[in-house]
């Protein structure tokens, strides 16, 4: 009998402790398409700040993963506290899910917090809010400038330099085809990375036309897109991106042949600065970056400049209306954006912060370091990457493509985004 | 008044049992009602809604229909599924067909070999297929490029990458990958087919081509509407390897029902018109299945029985 009573107080009392033991742990669930390792150790560098907070990550692929599970949750009411965000039209899809942050994150970091989010950033966090809403929904963590890499490497092997006029890109992709190297590696048949292309080339034709377009101030079918439109047409005609550009995807395909030197140069952005910081084996061109380097498009036509500094916001987090309950889950988002978790994601070399005041520390190469800080001088000079409305960025996709093959007429293919631009307006 | 008793005995009886029998139906009913009929019905009546930009949705009656029917887009989509449907489901039967008639036949001690390597494809993640065949497809540094420069041959575009040929280039890699499990279809076919039937056949002289065509297919039709209706059935669920090859690009050129209605409503937040799509989808598959059924009958295993 005694037995009995002793074994039934120690599970008891083992209950108890359990209970208690979960009760001062508090959780937080945030879910992501982000860098998994990279996550980690920000979660771990966040709980050895926050001890008695328990973070649960769940990684997803963006597409179509991610972005069919957040559709489900949101119609279910399970989201989870914290979600990655792009901004403009993923944040919009989700706003009524979302809290406005506006109050927490000035009573976290002053009044004038948002004064230190470089201005790019600042523009895409109210992307496609209903006129006269100025809250915030999205905290961004990360920024990304555009830009095009080249193998330095093999650019050095083939006596070429960095390429100054539109001359120069053909010649030196002439170059690199006669060697047997991919001359532009361009994943076509992803729309991501033709925009990014075409941003590039529009705003060297007119700075930030393509965010009048996109507010209706100037159509699309404006001489300065058709001309962009024109260009991305002679980048797959003189010969400046692969032979058989629109079949082929960024990543992994172009990344790894990139990564191994089998390409001359590639539209990419700041994130690939993390290449360097990925598991080895690494080739000899990732290895500290040693074979990379960057530049902006040159001049397309005469009386051109090089293309602006394109970017924002790379990864943004919200907090959802589940997550607004839980006082632990701002705390969380906080630090991942502006605090110990971004400093982790910094030292991986993801990315660019969102916030001025930050930058990457521990094991960097004097090279990528002084890559990283001609990113941070061009991001707040930055033009807006980033659409508001993911109709109007399909129908760019479709005309970029449609171009590209040789199927529609840049005029006509415009026309087309304009037809889904007006409609977009018309809806909000 | 004794025979009164026993039939009522048996009344009662055969009422248990039946309701015995409800009562074994009713897990599998549950799970019908909760994970398919009432999805069902709550994306029919999602399309007759549609949203605003403030989150409320409002009654549209059939308007999200009429503006799917007259989107180009769904036209292009439906061209490319009869493509699919027309072009895969015969060569694949066809290819399965006399993989298996030569591996069931003509091979002996490697037979367990080829049967597995020809089913490999159909095992194999959709990922893992796609990436191969994007390389495959790849000119200037693809795998196919790498054979065909030894004939002369140099790929200019990638078929993929050409609007003219990207849903042709898919339907080639979802007839490679599922032309294994028409094969395995009819081998299991070739392994009920009544020794009697053939012996006979054999003493009456039929041998080789003969036997083959007029006796062995015909007895394998069973195998061959199951193909058939499954075919059919699977060309409208193809997704994943559009989405991962083309994204039903270039231009929209190879779109089909799957990726067009994750487009609309994934991508572009209208589920409204995404889920006029599905209904449309579904209604499809059931007018043809029940087309094929009638026509064909519902005799689709070679153990099954024929309706009457």
């Amino acid at each position: 009998m005694r037995k009995m009573l002793f074994l039934a107080t120690t599970i008891l009392a083992a209950a108890l402790y359990s209970a208690s033991a979960n009760a001062e742990q508090k959780e937080v669930t945030v879910w992501s398409w982000f860098v998994q390792s990279t996550m980690e150790k920000s979660i771990a560098a966040f709980e050895k700040a926050h001890p008695d907070i328990k973070v649960k990550y769940t990684y997803y692929n963006y597409s179509p993963e991610y972005i069919t599970a957040l559709k489900a949750a949101a119609a279910s009411g399970s989201l989870p506290d914290v979600i990655g965000l792009q901004p403009g039209s993923l944040t919009q899809q989700y706003r009524e899910n979302l809290e406005a942050v506006n109050e927490r994150a000035a009573k976290e970091w002053g009044d004038k917090w948002a004064e230190k989010v470089f201005p790019v950033n600042r523009k895409q966090m109210l992307m496609g809010n209903p006129k006269g809403d100025e809250n915030y929904y999205i905290i961004p963590q990360e920024s990304q400038v555009l830009c095009i890499w080249y193998n330095r490497k093999i650019f050095e092997k083939l006596n070429l330099s960095v390429p100054k006029t539109y001359a120069d890109l053909k010649a030196a992709a002439k170059a690199l085809t006669d060697n047997g190297y991919i001359p532009m590696f361009q994943g076509a048949a992803d729309g991501w990375q033709n925009e990014n292309v075409f941003l590039m080339l529009a705003n060297q034709f007119s700075a930030g036309i393509v965010d009048k377009a996109q507010a209706g101030e100037t159509p699309w079918t404006a001489p300065e897109l058709v001309a962009a439109m024109k260009a991305w047409k002679g980048l797959f005609d003189d010969g400046i991106f692969q032979q058989g550009a629109l079949g082929a995807h960024a990543y992994p395909t172009g990344a790894q042949l990139f990564a191994q030197g089998k390409v001359g140069m590639m539209a990419l952005g700041s994130w690939w600065m993390q290449e360097s910081k990925f598991p080895p084996p690494l080739s000899e061109f990732v290895q500290n970056m040693d074979g990379f380097d960057f530049f902006y498009l040159p001049p397309v036509k005469d009386g051109n400049s090089a293309s602006p500094p394109v970017g924002g916001i790379d990864i943004g987090y919200g907090l959802t209306k589940n997550g607004g309950k839980n006082p632990e889950a701002w705390t969380f988002l906080a630090e991942l954006t502006n605090g110990v978790g971004l400093q982790e994601a910094l030292n991986d070399l993801n990315d660019l912060p969102a916030f001025e005041g930050n930058s990457p520390k521990g094991d960097i190469t004097d090279h990528v370091k002084e890559m990283s800080a001609r990113f941070m001088a061009d991001l707040p000079k930055a033009e807006n990457q980033r659409f508001a409305s993911p109709a109007v960025a399909e129908a760019l996709d479709n005309a970029l493509a449609g171009v590209a093959a040789g199927s529609t007429e840049p005029e006509a293919a415009l026309a087309a985004v304009q037809a889904a631009s007006e409609k977009a307006l018309a809806a909000k | 008044m004794r025979a009164g008793a026993a039939i009522a005995a048996v009344k009662r009886r055969s009422a248990s049992r039946a309701s015995t029998l409800y009562l074994f139906a009713l897990p599998a009913t549950l799970l019908f009602v909760v994970f398919i009929a009432y999805p069902i019905l709550w994306v029919a009546g999602q399309s007759l809604y549609s949203g605003t930009t403030d989150g409320r949705a409002i009654f549209a009656g059939f308007a999200n229909y009429k503006t799917i029917l007259g989107d180009p887009t769904f036209w292009i989509v439906v061209r490319n599924m009869v493509l699919w449907g027309v072009i895969t489901i015969p060569v694949q039967m066809l290819i399965g067909g006399l993989l298996a008639y030569f591996i069931e036949r003509h091979t002996h001690a490697l037979r367990g070999f080829f049967r597995t390597m020809f089913f490999l494809p159909v095992v194999t993640s959709v990922s893992v297929i796609s990436l191969v065949w994007v390389q495959i497809y790849a000119p200037y540094y693809g795998i196919a490029q790498e054979y065909l420069k030894h004939v002369g041959i140099i790929m200019t575009t990638s078929p993929i990458g050409d609007p003219k040929t990207a849903i042709y280039a898919l339907i080639i890699v979802n007839i490679w990958q599922w032309t294994g499990f028409s094969m395995l279809m009819y081998i299991a076919g070739m392994a009920n087919l009544p020794s009697e039937v053939l012996d006979a056949a054999r003493i009456d002289g039929a041998r080789g081509w003969r036997l083959a065509v007029h006796v062995i297919v015909p007895m394998l039709s069973p195998a061959t509407k199951s193909l058939l209706l499954l075919g059919v059935i699977g060309t409208l669920q193809t997704f994943p390897i559009v989405h991962l090859m083309t994204g039903g690009g270039p231009n929209r050129a190879s779109e089909v029902f799957g990726t067009f209605i994750f487009k609309q409503s994934f991508v572009l937040g209208d589920t409204a018109s995404g889920a006029a799509l599905s209904v449309i989808v579904l209604v499809t598959a059931l007018v043809l299945s029940l087309v094929q059924i009638a026509l064909l009958g519902a005799r689709l295993s070679p153990a099954g029985k024929e309706q009457p």
